[in-house]
């Protein structure tokens, strides 16, 4: 029985775990679950997951949500995947956990104050030292890839503002590209329907600015699930 | 099996750095700690369970000692609990629990099992746990009891979100986590490291008195249950640990005792009171 994935692109943990068996050539089977239709919310779906979230997933007869298990079970479960993701040695794998323990309280990407903080603090401190990576790491870790899915959630943002939040952090930036170019084309794959939403939302925008009698601007599409 | 063969690694690794600690270096585990902290509580509640010997620092929230340039060495988050284990530095209560777990050797299976389905719904449980129950108790102590001693306007409405939830928390546990036989979470017999940290988050409901507590606490009897359970399963060490939330519970249930403090009172309540809560 292949693995199921449930999954909506549009939501930041859901491409992490995309990516990540993309990347480690895990076989699974993506099923699309629309959170703006509210298709999270039928019966069905609360099956698999009871608190109706996403991503889930289903191994056989084990499921399992909050993308942070999946990730690291995924990781333990399959064979494959190089270490570095998730790596054996107990000191890495424990600062591991504290950096997605404190992702959950500091990332989320709708509150401005809090991410401000958060770019700060992964700037000075996660990123700090030469690896390209956080906590010094030359090569990613499901840390890296979980946190920066949050941040493309950006890119649905007006250029203006996205370049306010990310400009003034250099380091951010740049392990943000890092992360894309060790797991592409699967990075850009699945972030596909974000940059679509991107260029409807600078349509809109635009289709606004033109208008007179003031902004018909949608909010934009970003989701915690 | 694969993660036997790890958890012998975790073994020797811890055993290296013992080897390290006895050239003479003390290299004793120390643990940063407040107990008016609910995480700071769960984890030196597992270590005292688990025969971890441990210094325990105390830093003192009520007095900013976690604002010190001092403890931004040991954690630049500035916040409890954290440990350093020889030259190892961690912090966030849940990397511990999980840390400690696999390190030390003397730690019973139940508290975060080898078994990978089993320990990867127990990650599940602690994640859940950041976006869910903890936003309860916190928000509601805040700004109900503990706001005169914080300095803080009384908000009922924001205590009115923290109660929902809880409520919508405590619905979740019943219904999902304590599903089916178990005493614990996830069907358990014995606790793991995801009791001890979500129910020393409701033990924070004390400091609310007990008729708000059981006015809260009431409605689920499972959930009441499983505390007591999570209690005596971790006794004598739980209820010593709490003590210092149950003595911050009497001096705000009883203004009495507060003037009757010779320290001065509301000030010396301040102190003891105003902490990550």
């Amino acid at each position: 029985m292949k693995l199921k994935v449930y999954a909506d692109r549009m939501s930041q943990p859901s491409r992490a775990v995309i990516i990540f068996c993309k990347v480690n050539g895990i076989d699974y089977e993506e099923i699309k679950v629309h959170i703006s239709k509210g298709q999270h919310l039928t019966p069905e779906f609360a099956e698999i997951n009871p608190m109706k979230q996403l991503p889930a997933i289903a191994d056989g007869r084990f499921k399992l949500f909050e993308s942070h298990a999946i990730l690291i079970y995924l990781a333990c479960a399959f064979p494959g995947v190089a270490d570095q993701w998730y790596p054996a040695d107990v000191f890495k794998r424990s600062k591991i956990h504290s950096v997605l323990d404190w992702h959950h309280s500091n990332l989320p990407a709708e509150a401005e104050i809090i991410l401000s903080s958060s770019l700060s603090k992964l700037e000075s401190f996660w990123l700090k030292g030469n690896g390209r990576f956080l906590l010094g790491g030359n090569q990613p870790s499901i840390a890296d890839l979980s946190l920066v899915c949050e941040l493309t959630q950006l890119e649905v943002l007006d250029e203006k503002d996205r370049t306010r939040l990310l400009g003034p952090h250099k380091k951010v930036q740049q392990w943000i590209e890092n992360t894309r170019n060790a797991t592409n084309p699967h990075f850009d794959e699945v972030h596909r329907v974000i940059m679509l939403a991107k260029e409807r939302q600078q349509h809109q925008r635009l289709k606004a600015a033109k208008n007179e009698g003031g902004s018909n601007m949608k909010k934009p599409l970003v989701s915690r699930m | 099996m694969a993660e036997d063969k790890l958890r012998e690694k975790y073994r020797k690794q811890r055993l290296n750095s013992e080897v390290e600690r006895s050239k003479g270096i003390n290299m004793k585990l120390k643990l940063y700690a407040d107990r008016m902290s609910q995480p700071v509580r769960a984890v030196i509640i597992f270590c005292k369970k688990n025969g971890i010997d441990f210094e325990e620092i105390r830093v003192d929230i009520a007095k900013r000692q976690n604002l010190t340039p001092e403890y931004a060495e040991i954690n630049p988050m500035k916040q409890l609990p954290a440990i350093v284990d020889g030259r190892f530095k961690l912090f966030e209560s849940h990397a511990i629990l999980v840390y400690l777990a696999s390190s030390f050797p003397g730690v019973a299976d139940h508290w975060y099992p080898a078994d990978v389905f089993k320990r990867s719904k127990i990650h599940l449980v602690l994640d859940w746990h950041h976006s869910n129950l903890r936003r309860g108790p916190t928000t509601i102590v805040r700004n109900t009891v503990l706001a005169p001693v914080l300095g803080r306007p009384l908000n009922p409405e924001a205590a009115a979100e923290g109660e929902k939830f809880l409520s919508a928390s405590l619905s979740k546990i019943e219904s999902v986590w304590l599903k089916g036989n178990g005493r614990f979470l996830l069907g358990g017999n014995q606790p793991s490291i995801a009791d001890l940290s979500l129910v020393c988050d409701i033990m924070q409901l004390e400091l609310l008195g007990e008729t708000e507590r059981n006015r809260l606490l009431g409605p689920y009897k499972e959930v009441q249950l499983w505390i007591e359970n999570t209690r005596n399963a971790t006794n004598p060490h739980f209820d010593e640990v709490h003590k210092i939330l149950m003595k911050a519970k009497e001096k705000l249930q009883n203004p009495r005792l507060k003037g009757a403090n010779n320290e001065g009172g509301e000030s010396d309540m301040k102190r003891t009171l105003h902490s990550r809560i």
